[in-house]
């Protein structure tokens, strides 16, 4: 039986997932604000979701025997947030690259996204709920 | 609970922010002492204070973890490692009524620019700022992951 387990849940769970990483690798950031030669990190989750997901609703779905297959259509695996940093750019003097006004509106919209994938995931319980009880 | 992670990060940072506002306040509260160490007989003047930052996951063991776990990106946070103290040399000062003051009439006074710690102490307050927002937004977050299935 599928009630929790479904393809919406899954990236609903993985979207969380990414958004607590990203709350995280945001705050050691402003943390490091002062830190010299301090590189930020970012996360990467909804562009690799976008692409496992294929682009559009394709028929024609790859079947894959090996995690190492390149996926053709809609593929129902949940890609893992991936922390990357980000080598190049410098702001200032010493060699720290953390825009502080970046990562402010990173910090605020990341707070918000998650608010959405919790209020989303509880939409999604109530139906469930609506559907178990028979009643709204 | 993961979440918890960015508590630390940010707790750590207003530690050391705070650290660098107290080290300021030293410096400034200094700047006229011409008597901060009693050397050879001689007593030298104050020499500004400045507090050395590095990120929490710099050691061997930390990144070994960090990979054998397989969680990508480091434990975060910031830490004081050390306080030195800057070697720019004293500014000398004609004065020659001063108790300290050498054979020329010269006084040894303090490397502390008053402007320069004002600048720095705006800096760690916006900072310890930043890093209360953060703080905040994460217990926000937290408290909303409560909420699930409510």
């Amino acid at each position: 039986m599928n009630l929790l387990n479904g393809p919406e849940f899954s990236r609903l769970q993985g979207a969380i997932n990414a958004a607590e990483m990203r709350q995280r690798v945001i705050s050691n950031n402003i943390a490091n604000v002062d830190t010299p030669k301090f590189k930020r990190s970012e996360v990467l989750f909804e562009s690799l979701l976008e692409q496992n997901m294929g682009s559009g609703n394709s028929q024609f779905i790859g079947r894959r025997t090996n995690a190492r297959h390149i996926p053709i259509g809609q593929s129902s695996s949940i890609p893992d947030a991936k922390v990357i940093t980000d080598e190049t750019s410098v702001m200032n003097n010493d060699v720290n690259n953390v825009d502080i006004d970046r990562e402010m509106s990173l910090l605020a919209k990341n707070q918000l996204n998650y608010n959405y994938y919790v209020q989303q995931l509880n939409h999604d319980i109530k139906m469930m709920r609506i559907g178990i009880e028979g009643r709204a | 609970m993961r979440l918890s992670n960015g508590f630390d990060a940010s707790a750590s940072a207003l530690t050391a922010q705070r650290l660098r506002m107290d080290v300021i306040s030293s410096n400034i509260a200094n700047a006229e002492t011409t008597r901060g160490k009693y050397v050879n007989g001689k007593y030298e003047p104050y020499q500004r204070k400045m507090v050395v930052l590095q990120p929490t996951s710099d050691s061997f063991a930390d990144i070994l973890n960090g990979q054998m776990s397989g969680a990508s990106g480091a434990s975060p946070g910031v830490k004081a490692t050390r306080i030195i103290e800057d070697q720019t040399p004293a500014k000398l000062v004609y004065d020659p009524s001063h108790p300290d003051a050498d054979e020329n009439g010269y006084v040894k006074m303090p490397n502390v620019d008053v402007l320069k710690e004002m600048v720095d102490m705006i800096s760690a307050s916006r900072s310890y700022e930043a890093n209360i927002t953060a703080l905040n937004a994460t217990k926000g977050m937290f408290v909303k992951a409560l909420e699930i299935g409510k």
